[in-house]
């Protein structure tokens, strides 16, 4: 171990990221880390993912705590020897902080065209843990697709991770394919490191239910009051236990004061956990509140009966096997038959900028864990109903896996929210910038109406459309809510 | 009250079940696994793992019989078939218990009971009369398969057992019918000869494993003979008559009817999937000839509705069964680059003596689906540590198609070589050549440096023949 001081700094994972939260730290200050260790957990509005050492040594400084906020590249902690000063760390420190400041205050990114709530699966890590001399690999990147050059699978598996393209290395093995040892060459030919075994296998850390953990009964206790994940805690117990302290070791890292276990005191069973907002729900937040505070939002608010649309979508479902269509499909299908027939309403503002879509692709609003997240049915005026249903299955599954593209959930020109499943009769939605209206869809239920002077009973259902009164008028939104009832009343007329 | 609802439900808790179930809560589906019976399917309950706990049995009787052979003399040996047939329940019960740890671990709601469809993602669980409904977007169809009856001879569980009663005897026979010479049958006829019984072996084909490659078929048959089994090919057992102390069998063959007499029967004739009472006809999904009918991914014709495992046809493995589960669920969560099952790259395993082992193409199959082969050969009666063990007897086939060099199949009999198998798995997976099998460096001494010969057999330059 040298004398050298190495920065621990924020990552950048992907394009898009610009910042990111301190989530946990594995180790305390004067802690001894290895290369490879897990360092700490950093969640972006995307994902949550580790940082690992690149070097060993001692933790010196931790300069992001837990909870705080960090730009990329802002320096978040400092690995050095025993001997190192603490005078020369803090040299080190104070040297690095001028590059990339103190924790800065969360600017909320101004949401470009469509970033609708994010909860993209992990992007692929850029392989920051890897140094690498830029320009000579970046030479080694170019090229086509290099999907048919031989090579062996290792080979192969390995350019990914340098981000080597295979038209670039010249193959030596059998019959010109590309050896493991080729492409090792060439990186090292190009000025690059090879990533050797200490390579980090960074993964995301996702804490689930922990009721299966042992822990000894006052270790349960206290996390269960603090709030505190038992996956978390290091097990130092006997019998392979979770310990009173382990628990404590967490809450003093997450500066959560451990309850008092005094026998002679009461516990209420009405504690108070707080804990940060999470990476998704801040985007949530920012993003409801800048509709409302900048959306001047009006309502309009129609009935419609869907006797009709049920005896249709009965004969559907009994005559095509593979076929589960909801009356959220159809609500899907008349909605995009509705924006055609009123492009005027099929809109996205960005402030300044109108634009107009000549194809609905309509987001479905789908209640996930800890959120939502609108999945878009694409192209929904050319789709039948089977096609919608099947498509609206698929991505409300892979949108509670978290498995949707970014393309799947980003963009959308109207968005449909449905409460009606549990039993809410009626009420009005948020618009989901940069689109102009939502529409809040109630439960289909028996209710008394009058026809022909004549008391009778029918399927109703409770529509109300939220518009940005900016771009849209009230009597554009009239003629929409108008257009779709005349559609889900008589199913057959959106057919043409 | 109010219908519970999951993401994924699973209905039959064997190999693929129960490995659907936990792939799918791996990858954050709610989900849930109806059984009737007992978790882990007839694999671990009534299948592989109980019979490789009797086979493990008739080793040691083997062994204990060619002692001698090594300088041993064992007297006054006894042997209690009850012993043997606890120590495989508890191996079965213990895995089974096993497979609920794992449930109960990956946070998956076991529900006891028999399921049925109600309709489209509607699933009504019955369990002592009492009827529950629950939700699921994805259903999953893994109710396996069970042992099949011949028109004229049917299962009754004293004179003519199935499978399930043939691995939990109360007595030792003396003179055993095994009717049907694939996987089972083989390893039945192979278990009760070392345990003491004298079998007879009945196929209608014209070959013992029928399945296999022809040559490993011959090296079987030939070992099974030396054994003292006997062999009765191209045959067929028309009628049994347990009406006297023996049951009489009138079996037809090449040299006309003969009639022998057997105290036990055992028939394995093939299987037929769990198809009834699920509901499939009222939602008219598709089955053909006692199976369900379904995509490469396990989707089926109604939505929403999956089938993995035997009930979803050839071939009946466990190890088929999970690859399908693992496939089928990862699927429906859209992870990238799910392949299809390729079922010519499942090996397929018969644990008689010697063993059975293979993947792929058999050399008539590969020559009938039009390719121009070429083949490698190697004999273990000139692999050093077969010889070192006394189980010289076995043949490693290699069958590679000659433009692409394309590791078509495999096709072992040998000690062991069900173990060994995979290297070629591996080899097809990874779509090697025989030049980079031939360029592999194998352990000496292994019988394993058989495979490695056959190889070098196929391109003429085999070493130790």
């Amino acid at each position: 171990m040298t004398n050298e001081i190495k920065p621990i700094n924020m990552p950048k994972w992907g394009m898009e990221m610009s910042e990111g939260d301190i989530n946990a730290w594995y180790f305390a200050v004067g802690d001894q880390v290895n290369a490879g260790d897990d360092l700490v957990d950093i969640e972006t509005s995307k994902i949550i993912n580790t940082v690992t050492a690149t070097d060993s040594g001692i933790l010196r400084a931790i300069l992001g705590a837990t909870g705080e906020t960090h730009a990329v590249g802002a320096l978040l902690g400092v690995i050095a020897s025993a001997e190192t000063s603490d005078a020369d760390i803090q040299a080190f420190i104070n040297s690095n902080s001028s590059a990339a400041a103190e924790p800065e205050a969360v600017t909320e990114a101004a949401a470009p065209v469509a970033a609708a709530v994010e909860t993209a699966p992990a992007p692929a890590p850029a392989p920051a843990t890897i140094p690498q001399a830029a320009s000579g690999l970046s030479k080694l990147a170019e090229g086509e697709d290099d999907s048919l050059v031989a090579a062996s699978p290792v080979a192969r598996r390995l350019a990914a991770e340098y981000g080597v393209n295979l038209n670039n290395i010249t193959g030596t093995g059998r019959h010109d394919r590309v050896s493991k040892r080729d492409l090792e060459a060439a990186v090292v030919a190009a000025g690059g490191q090879l990533i050797g075994n200490n390579r980090s296998a960074s993964s995301a850390v996702h804490y689930g239910d922990d009721s299966n953990v042992k822990a000894t009964p006052v270790a349960r206790r206290i996390a269960t009051q603090l709030g505190i994940n038992l996956l978390e805690c290091r097990v130092s117990g006997d019998r392979g236990r979770v310990c009173k302290a382990d628990v404590e070791a967490v809450a003093a890292l997450k500066n959560k004061i451990p309850a008092q276990t005094d026998s002679n005191t009461t516990v209420s069973s009405n504690t108070v956990a707080s804990q940060p907002i999470s990476g998704m729900r801040k985007t949530i937040a920012a993003r409801l509140q800048a509709s409302k505070q900048t959306a001047p939002h009006f309502r309009v608010h129609i009935d419609a009966e869907i006797d009709a649309l049920l005896a249709v979508r009965k004969q559907i479902n009994s005559s095509n096997t593979d076929a589960k269509v909801s009356v959220n499909d159809f609500i899907v299908k008349a909605c995009a038959s509705a924006l055609i027939k009123v492009p005027a309403l099929n809109v996205q503002f960005d402030g300044e900028q109108l634009s107009y879509f000549s194809n609905a692709d309509i987001s479905v609003a789908v209640a996930i864990d800890d959120g939502l997240i609108t999945p878009i049915v694409s192209d929904a005026n050319h789709k039948g109903l089977v096609e919608i249903s099947n498509t609206t299955r698929d991505l409300a599954t892979r949108a509670k896996l978290g498995r949707l593209k970014p393309e799947e959930f980003q963009g959308g020109s109207f968005c449909i929210s449905n409460l009606g499943m549990y039993g809410i009769k009626q009420f009005d939605a948020i618009i989901n910038p940069p689109q102009g209206a939502i529409l809040a869809v109630g439960a289909g239920e028996q209710r008394p109406v009058v026809k022909d002077g004549e008391l009778a009973v029918a399927t109703v259902m409770s529509l109300t459309l939220s518009s940005d009164h900016r771009i849209i008028d009230g009597a554009v939104a009239a003629q929409f809510m108008s257009v779709l009832k005349g559609y889900l009343e008589q199913p057959a007329t959106m057919l043409g | 009250m109010t219908t519970q609802q999951f993401d994924l439900m699973v209905v039959g808790g064997g190999p693929g079940g129960y490995v659907a179930a936990i792939r799918a809560a791996q990858l954050g589906f709610k989900t849930a696994l109806v059984e009737k019976q007992h978790l882990g399917g007839v694999c671990l309950n009534w299948g592989c793992i109980p019979t490789k706990a009797l086979l493990r049995g008739a080793d040691i009787a083997h062994t204990l019989k060619e002692a001698e052979h090594f300088g041993f003399t064992v007297d006054n040996l006894s042997f209690d078939i009850k012993k043997l047939v606890q120590h495989s329940r508890s191996v079965a019960s213990k895995l089974s218990q096993g497979v609920a740890y794992l449930m109960q671990k990956n946070g998956i709601t076991v529900i006891d009971g028999t399921a049925s469809l109600a309709d489209k993602c509607l699933l009504d669980v019955e369990q002592d009369g009492k009827v529950t409904q629950f939700k699921a977007t994805h259903i999953i169809l893994a109710t396996g398969a069970r042992a099949r009856n011949l028109p004229s001879i049917e299962i009754d569980g004293e004179r003519v057992w199935g499978a399930r009663e043939a691995m939990t005897p109360t007595a030792l026979p003396s003179k055993l019918l095994v009717i049907g010479a694939g996987a089972i049958g083989v390893e039945f006829a192979s278990l009760y000869n070392d345990l003491g019984s004298d079998v007879t072996l009945v196929e209608a084909e014209q070959r013992i494993t029928p399945a296999e490659d022809a040559d490993i078929s011959a090296l079987a048959e030939k070992a099974f003979v030396q054994r003292g089994i006997k062999i009765l090919t191209n045959s067929i057992v028309q009628s049994l008559d347990s009406s006297g102390a023996d049951t009489v069998a009138l079996i037809s063959g090449p040299n006309g009817e003969q009639h022998l007499e057997f105290d036990q029967v055992i028939l394995a004739v093939g299987i037929t999937g769990n198809i009834e009472n699920l509901g499939l006809e009222s939602l008219k999904v598709e089955t053909e000839k006692g199976f369900l009918q379904a995509d490469g991914f396990g989707k089926t014709n109604l939505a929403g509705l999956y089938a993995i495992g035997d009930v979803a046809g050839p071939p009946w493995l466990a190890h088929k069964a999970s690859h399908e589960a693992v496939i089928c669920v990862e699927k429906i969560a859209g992870v990238d680059a799910v392949k299809p099952l390729n079922k010519d790259q499942v090996p397929g395993c018969t644990y008689c003596r010697p063993q059975i082992a293979s993947v792929g193409l058999t050399e008539a199959q590969a020559k009938a689906a039009g390719h121009s082969i070429r083949i490698g050969r190697f004999n273990l009666n000139a692999n050093g540590k077969a010889l070192a063990i006394n189980e010289a007897e076995g043949l490693v086939k290699t069958v590679f198609d000659e433009q692409s060099g394309e590791l078509l199949g495999a096709h072992m009999i040998g000690p062991e070589v069900t173990e060994q198998i995979q290297g070629f798995g591996i080899a097809q997976q990874l779509e090697a050549t025989e030049h980079e099998l031939a360029q592999s460096i194998f352990a000496h001494p292994t019988v394993s440096e058989s495979m490695h010969e056959s190889v070098l057999d196929s391109l003429g330059i085999a070493i130790h023949q």
